[in-house]
């Protein structure tokens, strides 16, 4: 079976609001960012097949996947649609070059929140209708209830979640696709108003508009297309339980799991060592010590600690979330997983610009499909 | 790609768009009895499983493990431990709430799952994992077979 490569990455940028373009046209930039990144392919001659991750509620549109095609080139082409985060995408891509029936496939997803007039109530939509969604309020009270949870377990700290904040709003400042950046303290997190304690409004990724396309190839052709193609290692995803009574509430088991998968497909076995950094998702700030942890990239209770020894920083030896994550770059809904590939992807072909992390060949980027699931995805990437 | 874009803000225009979702969602076989126990009886239910011997509360028809059908209904209690909590300070649309509202993940002794629910009669400061707590419910003419027939759990004594 071929091996499979990332070949192009195109993306729109992160932008808090953009009245002037239609989701379309936002895929559309990206897909061309993309397909010329690949050696300049032509989508209606070169693209095998197409994916899009996208989903009907947070479109605004009833059968979503039926509004894809004209925008990427793929009018009459062999399209899937992905209800799900992007890195479970991925690893649909990974899969159909894998049967060999595709050589070049290209796989997209947006997000435009600012869109949508009433973005919590969707996610509050995505609640049980029975059991839960009758208590009413904001959604993100299931984060605050799961941070206390987890930061009683590990004895990682509120401080320490902060610390991450200031870290990826810090490293999203040089990030020219970042909507959030920010040079602020660790007291200024702490200081923020509480939202659902112990979150404080800080402590919460703000969404973004904007739009990433990424296309990979079998090995067979991913060097006619791009001289450093990225090679995807490993992937896996795991689906524990929608029910906020029975789910897991101590640790991330969703990415424990899929970590576990892609780590046995790219034949990693001590990530802490092998891994050079990673992306993971922090849609709250306690999600990235929580994701470290089921990573595998350090102990359960450590991550706090090795943030507040800097060690995840930018120049430590494991650096996490270099792009900024979800705090620094903004909440694209189903993108989020793209948003991390694409800058282990950057990363891995040194072309990260001034956040440039030197020497690395192997980089994991981790997704969750965010409140209240319990989804999620991982990817081994390496240069080499 | 466009290459010309749009300069004046003033052009920028949206058409707006409402979405009509009504549902009405069905109980089922296993959530029509869990209900009306708490509606009729004052009752949190749990059900059994015959392979891994877990209850699972609410009660349902099926093990989550096991995937096997679950027939064995247990009583059990009003009262609970809190598992987690949160306080919120802010309403679905971001705006401040006038009073914070507690919810909480309450676990029962010797079963699997819970409840989520609101916490009430509770100092902010007397809030911890672990707190023991017992359901308050609505009078029984005012309950309609619904999560809030229960009202929120207070401090047990």
């Amino acid at each position: 079976m071929s091996d499979v490569a990332i070949v192009g990455v195109g993306c729109t940028g992160f932008k808090s609001v953009t009245p002037d373009v239609s989701y379309k046209e936002m895929m559309f930039e990206a897909a061309t960012r993309a397909y010329q990144d690949a050696g300049n392919i032509s989508p209606r001659k070169d693209i095998d097949a197409f994916i899009s991750v996208a989903e009907d509620y947070w479109e605004g549109i009833s059968i979503f996947d039926e509004f894809v095609p004209d925008q990427l080139g793929a009018v009459m082409g062999h399209l899937f649609t992905i209800c799900g985060d992007s890195i479970i995408g991925l690893s649909t891509a990974y899969m159909l070059i894998k049967t060999g029936y595709f050589d070049v496939v290209a796989l997209e997803s947006h997000g435009k929140p600012s869109d949508l007039l009433t973005l919590y109530d969707v996610v509050s939509f995505a609640m049980d209708p029975v059991l839960n969604r009758p208590l009413g309020g904001h959604p993100f009270y299931v984060g605050g209830m799961e941070m206390n949870r987890f930061l009683c377990e590990t004895g990682n700290t509120k401080e320490q979640c902060a610390m991450v904040v200031a870290k990826n709003k810090g490293n999203a400042l040089p990030n020219p696709y970042a909507a959030y950046g920010a040079d602020i303290e660790v007291e200024d997190v702490l200081c923020s108003n509480p939202y659902f304690y112990p979150l404080n409004r800080l402590d919460i990724s703000q969404p973004a508009d904007g739009g990433i396309v990424l296309v990979l190839a079998s090995s067979e052709v991913a060097h006619k297309l791009n001289d450093n193609p990225i090679w995807v290692r490993g992937v896996g995803w795991i689906c524990e339980t929608p029910s906020l009574e029975t789910r897991c509430w101590s640790e991330a088991i969703y990415a424990r799991m899929a970590a576990q998968m892609a780590y046995k497909k790219a034949g990693i076995n001590t990530p802490s060592r092998e891994v050079d950094f990673a992306e993971v998702d922090d849609m709250f700030s306690y999600k990235e010590l929580q994701h470290m942890e089921a990573l595998r990239l350090c102990g359960k209770g450590q991550a706090g600690k090795l943030t507040e020894e800097g060690v995840t920083r930018i120049d430590g030896d494991l650096p996490i979330n270099p792009s900024g994550g979800m705090l620094g770059m903004g909440w694209p809904l189903e993108a989020s997983g793209m948003q991390r590939l694409l800058e282990v992807v950057l990363q891995l072909r040194g072309e990260a610009g001034s956040r440039q992390l030197p020497d690395v060949e192997v980089g994991v980027a981790q997704s969750w499909r965010g409140v209240p699931t319990t989804t999620g995805a991982v990817a081994v990437l390496s240069n080499c | 790609m466009a290459t010309e874009k749009i300069l004046d803000v003033r052009r920028m225009t949206h058409w707006p768009g409402h979405m009509e979702a009504d549902y009405i969602y069905t109980l089922g076989i296993a959530g029509e009895r869990f209900f009306r126990e708490i509606k009729e009886n004052g009752r949190i239910s749990g059900a059994k499983c015959k392979q891994c011997g877990q209850i699972f509360v609410p009660a349902r028809l099926y093990c989550e493990k096991c995937f096997d059908k679950l027939t064995e209904w247990v009583d059990i209690g009003t009262k609970g431990r809190v598992y987690t909590f949160t306080v919120a300070y802010v309403d679905i649309k971001g705006e401040k709430l006038e009073e914070p509202i507690i919810y909480a993940l309450i676990k029962f002794d010797g079963t699997v799952g819970g409840l989520v629910h609101k916490l009430g009669e509770v100092a902010l400061c007397d809030l911890r994992v672990g707190l023991p707590v017992e359901a308050v419910f609505k009078p029984q003419p005012d309950r309609t077979a619904n999560i809030n027939d229960i009202k929120y759990f207070k401090p047990a004594k």
